[in-house]
């Protein structure tokens, strides 16, 4: 099992700001690594793309563990929504190499909401 | 630090939306990955996914090397590459050796030359696994088709409310696509956002 959550809770940081939190997991299995990722990805029509701006790796970790996380956020890019492609961001921890994931979506931008191109 | 909602139609809300597309796991018909697994492991480790363009080949082997223990070399050559087999080799280790297992997404993008070459790169690997468009350059694990009922599956699990007043379409667009299952999900991207937009 897998829990992920920022300290305060909150799901927008604008540039330069720290995220901050805390990783949790716990596995019947041996796993060789669990990863925290902050990473932006497109969607929508057409192909998708991925910008993965940090992983913390943890090797070898024990079956129940957590790992507090501070990753600084990047000038850009803004999360946006266009006519085509919605570009959003979102910081995962992903179990290796069984690729269990638990997400938790973001915005990121100078304003809460994000950056409508329509 | 606010958590806010975002009310009107978003791109990414589109059920037919790149993420949601690319995260539809492979459909076996008959069999399933443990017993490709069987099979490859009988065919010495060495044979290749065979389909054409948008039958699922990517996504079979993504699947089947997640589960393949060992350490997996995965190269991939993008579709329009001007230098297939240069990409192939600067993406490979050096030296290959033993325990390396390699799978090689878009094959069919070398030539024959290319294609040489990438075998006797990876010649002392323990196992090779190719996509390829036609059969012939090496044994076949399994023949990956598309059907307008593999369609229909799809878009069910995509949108399950919506699937069976979608399915009148779905036959003829298959067709019109020429099989290719992600032409079809993107034709249906555009109808569904078109539906929203009309209905907001």
């Amino acid at each position: 099992m897998l829990t992920l959550h920022t300290t305060d809770g909150g799901s927008w940081f604008k540039p330069g700001e720290l995220i901050e939190g805390r990783a949790s997991w716990h596995f019947d299995e041996e796993v060789d690594a669990v990863e925290v990722r902050l990473f932006w990805y497109t969607t929508g029509k057409g192909t998708q793309d991925v910008g993965i701006i940090r992983a913390l790796r943890t090797d070898s970790p024990d079956a129940s563990g957590h790992r507090d996380f501070s990753i600084r956020v990047p000038d850009g890019p803004y999360s946006f929504s266009g006519k085509l492609i919605t570009l959003a961001w979102a910081i995962e921890l992903v179990a290796l190499p069984n690729g269990e994931t638990e997400r938790l979506d973001l915005r990121i931008g100078p304003q809460p909401v994000e950056v409508d191109l329509t | 630090m606010n958590s806010v909602a975002v009310a009107r139609f978003r791109p990414a809300d589109n059920p037919f939306a790149s993420h949601r597309v690319e995260g539809l796991a492979y459909r076996f018909i008959g069999f399933g990955l443990t017993a490709l697994r069987q099979r490859l492991e009988e065919m010495g480790g060495r044979s290749a996914i065979v389909g054409p363009k948008s039958s699922g080949k990517t996504t079979l082997l993504d699947e089947l090397a997640s589960t393949l223990p060992g350490d997996l070399v995965q190269l991939r050559i993008q579709g329009g590459c001007r230098h297939p087999w240069h990409s192939a080799r600067d993406q490979l280790p050096k030296p290959v050796n033993p325990n390396h297992l390699v799978l090689v997404d878009g094959a069919e993008q070398l030539g024959p030359l290319g294609w040489r070459l990438l075998l006797r790169a990876t010649r002392h690997a323990r196992g090779f696994i190719a996509t390829l468009h036609r059969p012939g350059r090496l044994p076949t694990l399994i023949e990956c088709r598309t059907d307008h009922s593999l369609l229909f599956d799809l878009v069910e699990e995509l949108v399950p409310a919506d699937a069976s007043t979608l399915e009148p379409e779905l036959e003829g667009l298959f067709h019109r696509h020429g099989g290719n299952i992600r032409s079809c999900l993107r034709e249906l991207y555009d109808l569904y956002a078109g539906r929203i937009a009309s209905s907001q």
